[in-house]
């Protein structure tokens, strides 16, 4: 049985893969890397997860003073890679060749930004109901 | 007067041919990355930096 965490992650991402026709595969990612939910089957998952890190990794060493990754975009001839890390987590997304940039990234925060909402709201519902 | 109107339009018809033909060809590649101080860094393609962040993504886009 998944984790509230993971279905409300689940359905975030259902959510942006209906509302964003650019976006091919989703993943969002926990604190510590392993993978709450996707859009795909796990091996993919997992694939995409772990380059995100390595994008984020390579990103990190660009600078010589150390600074926190806050995104990183990847535009190339056969595709784009998104990564957005927010509230200690991680949403990273493909799309194909030529995306609108900025349209992308705003679904991925307001996706991220929907699976923060809703733990709160979830909360704040199981309590009225023990009351 | 006319040679003038003459030559404007030829050299707007040149830079929409340009344009159409020879700057839309070539892939638009690039990676920006933005850090949590605000600051961000656009990575054109041949740097070294740009390579990197390629590599991983050509790895995850041919998958």
């Amino acid at each position: 049985m998944l984790a509230s965490g993971a279905v409300e992650a689940a359905q975030a991402l259902a959510e942006l893969t209906e509302l964003s026709s650019q976006v091919d595969r989703a993943v969002v990612l926990r604190g510590d890397g392993s993978v709450l939910a996707s859009t795909g089957d796990d091996a993919t998952a997992e694939s995409l997860g772990r380059s995100a890190l390595e994008l984020v990794a390579a990103a990190f060493e660009l600078r010589s003073t150390p600074e926190e990754v806050t995104r990183v975009e990847v535009e190339l001839a056969d595709g784009a890679v998104f990564v957005l890390c927010e509230g200690g987590r991680t949403i990273a997304a493909t799309t194909g060749p030529q995306p609108t940039a900025g349209l992308v990234v705003c679904d991925l925060r307001t996706c991220l930004e929907s699976i923060d909402e809703a733990k709160p709201r979830r909360q704040r519902k199981s309590k009225a109901e023990d009351s | 007067m006319r040679k003038l109107i003459r030559l404007a339009v030829l050299v707007g018809v040149t830079v929409w041919a340009w344009r159409l033909f020879v700057a839309r060809r070539g892939p638009q590649e690039r990676a920006c990355v933005a850090y949590g101080d605000g600051s961000s860094l656009v990575l054109e393609p041949g740097s070294p930096g740009f390579e990197r962040l390629a590599a991983t993504a050509r790895s995850v886009l041919g998958s």
